[in-house]
C-alpha cells in the first residue's frame, strides 16, 4: 500500500555548499540519500514529493559540518498482510515462484499455486493448468495475495498466494 | 485460526474477553507496528460485541479471525454445517485447522514460512542460496519435491546430470599467470560479444583467461536432451556465474541451477543435498573423485582437461601444455566426446532395457553395469606395479580393474590375457613377450577408466628400465 507521509531526517552538509543555493543543495542531497531506501517502520520511500520545512542549522565543532533537520513529505511504499498486489514473476522453479512489485520480492511456494496447475520444466519454466489456457512463467504479470512480510533495514520479503478466488495471471507475456 | 473448535463451552464473556486478549496479544507480536492501530479498534468494538455473542457458538473465532468480511461469512456457514451432521463441513474444517495452526513449516523465504507466512527462526533444513536468496527448504520438502520432480522427469524421459566446471568443462588461468609463451593467446580470444561460437575468451574484468574444452558446445546440447543439467562448481559464485553465461549464453541448459562453493553445505565438498533430484538418477561429471566422498557411485571420473600451463603446474606436471604446444584435445575423440557416448548409453540402459518399474530404477547400478563392459574377458596379471609388501587386492589399480570388468589375479597361466608392468625386464614381462600376451602399461587401466573404453594395447608399451 502507498502512504504519503511526513518524514523527518537530519542532514548533514558541507561548507562548500552554503551560499545561495544551499537549499537545492539540501534538498538534492536529501532525495540522493533517501529515494529509493528502505525503513522497517515506513517501508520504502518511492518519492520525496515536497519539504516541509528546514530547521535552524547546527554548525560541528571541528569539522564544519551543519546538520539541517528536514521536514519532508514523501510517498512510501509498505506491502500489509491480507493485501493484494500485482507483481512480475521473475523467476519460476520446482518450489514455486519468485515475483516481484516494485522492489518488494515476493515468494510463491507452489503449496500456494492451484492444485491444477502443474511445474513443466525446460528451458522456459512455468506453470501450466492441465487444458493450458493458463500459464505462468518468468515476466508474467500475476495478482496475489500476501500471507507475510518480513520489513529489513534494506530489503522487504513477502511470502504471497494464488490460491484464492479472483487471483492469477492478469497478463500473459506470449500473447501480449 | 479456529478458535470454536478448541475453545470450551462460553460460560461468561469475560472467559471470551480473556481469550480475545490472548489472540489479540499474539496477533500483535507477530504482526509489525502499523497494524496495531488497526488491532486496537477492533478491540474496543469486540468489546461492545461481547454481550450478545454467548448465544452465538462460533462467535469467539470470528472476532478472533482478524480478516476480512468475506472470509467471516464462509466462515460462518461453514460452521453451521457440522450442527446439521454432514461430514463434509467436518472434513472441510479440520483441513483449514491442519493448514493454519499446525503448519509444519516446510520451508522458509526470508525466515517467514512459505506456506503460512508466519516467522520461523529455526536453521534446520538446507539452504538454496543459489535458487534465490534466503531461501531455505526443509528435509521433508526437500523429499516430497525430489520425488514429484522425478515423476516429471521420468515422463519426459531425462536424468539428472551434475558438471563440474574447471578441468571438465573448461580451463581458466588468471591473467597474470600466462607464460610468455602464451601471450600469443592475448590475440586470439574471441570476443565476447557473441559467445556462442568462441572457445577461447578473455575476461579482462575478473583478470581471467578461459578456454572451453573442445566438444563442449556439442556436449551440452546432446546431453541436455537426455538430462537436467546443473553446474556445480569449488568456484565462488561470480565465476561460475561468468561461465555458465560462456558455456550458456541463451539460458537455455542450466537456468539458475548453478551452483558453487558459497552454496554447499560443507567445506571443500560437493553434495547432492543441495540438488534437487533423487540420488538414484543422478550421474556427476567431475575431475575430482574426493570431493564427492559420498556420492562415488554416481560419479563418472573425468580425465583433467590442462589447456594453460599454470594449471599443469598446479597440478605438478612439468611437460608443456597444450597452449604452449599450440594444439588442443581432439574434437571428435577427446573426452568429453567419449563421456557423451557412455552417457548416451546409461541413458539407454535406464529407459530402454531395464524391466523393473520406472521409479525404482537406480543409475547408480547402470553405471556400473557400463563400467564393467569396459575390460570384459581381460584377464589381468601385474608385475612390478604394487610394492612386493603390499597387499595386492587393496590397491587402487586392481580395484579400478575390477570395477572395469577385468579379472585380475597373481599367478601367470593360459587364460591370462594381459600383463600389465611398469619393466619389461620382469619375469612375467618375458612370459607375456614369449606366449603372445599382451604387455601394456597401468596407465592403459587408468586410460580405460577415463574413456570408458578399451584402448589399442600398443599404445601403452612398456619400456626396459636402464638401471636393469
Amino acid at each position: 500500500m502507498f502512504f504519503h507521509i511526513v518524514l523527518e531526517r537530519n542532514m548533514q552538509l558541507h561548507p562548500r555548499h552554503f551560499g545561495r543555493n544551499l537549499r537545492e543543495n539540501l534538498v538534492s542531497k536529501l532525495m540522493k540519500d533517501v529515494e529509493g531506501t528502505c525503513s522497517g517502520r515506513h517501508g520504502f520511500v518511492v518519492a520525496i514529493t515536497g519539504i516541509e520545512n528546514v530547521g535552524k542549522g547546527l554548525i560541528r565543532d571541528g569539522t564544519g559540518f551543519v546538520t539541517f533537520p528536514v521536514k519532508y513529505q514523501c510517498v512510501v511504499f509498505r506491502p500489509f498482510k491480507g493485501e493484494i498486489l500485482e507483481a512480475a514473476v521473475t523467476m519460476v522453479n520446482k518450489m514455486g515462484f519468485f515475483a516481484e512489485a516494485g522492489p518488494v520480492q515476493i515468494f510463491v511456494s507452489n503449496h500456494l499455486i492451484p492444485d491444477d496447475m502443474e511445474f513443466q520444466s525446460g528451458d522456459m519454466p512455468n506453470y501450466t493448468t492441465s487444458d493450458g489456457s493458463v500459464k505462468i512463467q518468468k515476466d508474467s504479470e500475476v495478482r496475489l495475495k500476501i500471507i507475510g512480510t518480513r520489513v529489513d533495514a534494506t530489503e522487504i520479503f513477502c511470502i504471497g498466494t494464488i490460491k484464492d478466488d479472483f487471483l492469477g495471471v492478469i497478463n500473459d507475456p506470449t500473447t501480449a | 485460526m479456529s478458535f470454536a473448535t478448541d475453545s470450551p463451552v462460553h460460560s461468561s464473556s469475560s472467559d471470551d474477553f480473556a481469550a480475545l486478549i490472548d489472540a489479540e496479544l499474539e496477533v500483535g507480536s507477530s504482526g509489525s507496528s502499523p497494524d496495531d492501530r488497526g488491532n486496537e479498534e477492533k478491540e474496543v468494538d469486540d468489546d461492545n460485541d461481547d454481550d450478545d455473542e454467548e448465544d452465538e457458538d462460533d462467535g469467539d473465532g470470528d472476532l478472533n479471525d482478524h480478516g476480512n468480511k468475506r472470509c467471516k461469512t464462509e466462515k460462518l456457514e461453514d460452521q453451521e454445517e457440522p450442527q446439521g451432521s454432514t461430514s463434509q463441513g467436518l472434513i472441510e474444517e479440520k483441513l483449514e485447522v491442519s493448514l493454519k495452526d499446525i503448519c509444519t513449516h516446510p520451508g522458509s523465504f526470508g525466515q517467514m514460512c512459505i506456506l503460512c507466512g508466519q516467522r520461523v527462526d529455526d536453521e534446520s533444513g538446507v539452504t538454496f542460496g543459489y535458487i534465490h536468496k534466503g531461501l531455505r527448504l526443509g528435509n521433508d520438502e526437500i523429499v516430497r519435491l525430489r520425488s514429484t520432480d522425478m515423476k516429471n522427469l521420468l515422463r519426459h524421459k531425462k536424468l539428472y546430470l551434475v558438471l563440474d566446471l574447471d578441468h571438465t568443462l573448461l580451463n581458466s588461468t588468471q591473467l597474470s599467470h600466462l607464460t610468455s609463451e602464451e601471450e600469443y593467446l592475448k590475440g586470439q580470444s574471441d570476443s565476447l560479444q557473441d559467445v556462442s561460437k568462441g572457445s577461447l575468451f578473455m575476461l579482462e574484468f575478473m583478470h581471467m583467461m578461459t578456454k572451453l574444452r573442445p566438444f563442449v558446445r556439442t556436449f551440452l546440447k546432446e546431453a541436455s536432451e537426455m538430462f537436467e543439467m546443473y553446474i556445480y562448481t569449488m568456484g565462488d559464485r561470480p565465476y561460475a556465474l561468468e561461465m555458465a553465461k560462456l558455456l550458456d549464453p541463451k539460458k537455455e541448459y542450466f537456468s539458475g541451477r548453478v551452483i558453487s562453493r558459497d552454496d554447499g553445505t560443507q567445506k571443500h565438498q560437493k553434495g547432492l543435498d543441495v540438488v534437487l533430484g533423487q540420488e538414484s538418477a543422478v550421474v556427476i561429471l567431475d575431475d575430482t573423485e574426493n570431493a564427492w566422498t559420498k556420492h562415488k557411485d554416481n560419479l563418472i571420473l573425468m580425465e583433467r582437461y590442462h589447456f594453460f600451463a599454470s594449471s599443469c603446474r598446479q597440478f605438478g606436471f612439468n611437460c608443456k601444455s597444450l597452449s604452449q604446444l599450440k594444439s588442443d584435445e581432439s574434437e571428435p575423440d577427446g573426452a568429453l566426446a567419449s563421456v557423451l557416448k557412455v552417457l548416451q548409453q546409461v541413458h539407454h540402459i535406464f529407459f530402454d532395457e531395464l524391466d523393473s518399474d520406472l521409479a525404482s530404477r537406480d543409475v547408480r547400478q547402470v553405471l556400473k553395469t557400463v563400467r564393467k563392459e569396459v575390460l570384459k574377458d581381460c584377464k589381468l596379471v601385474f608385475s612390478r606395479v604394487f610394492p612386493t609388501k603390499f597387499q595386492a587386492e587393496n590397491h587402487l589399480l586392481w580395484k579400478m580393474a575390477q570395477q572395469l570388468g577385468a579379472t585380475c589375479t597373481t599367478e601367470t597361466n593360459s587364460s591370462v590375457t594381459h600383463v600389465v608392468s611398469m619393466d619389461a625386464g620382469t619375469e612375467k614381462s618375458r612370459w607375456a613377450v614369449k606366449e603372445g600376451k599382451f604387455l601394456v602399461h597401468p596407465q592403459w587401466i587408468e586410460a580405460a577408466n577415463f574413456l570408458w573404453q578399451k584402448h589399442p594395447e600398443e599404445k601403452f608399451p612398456v619400456s626396459q628400465t636402464k638401471n636393469q
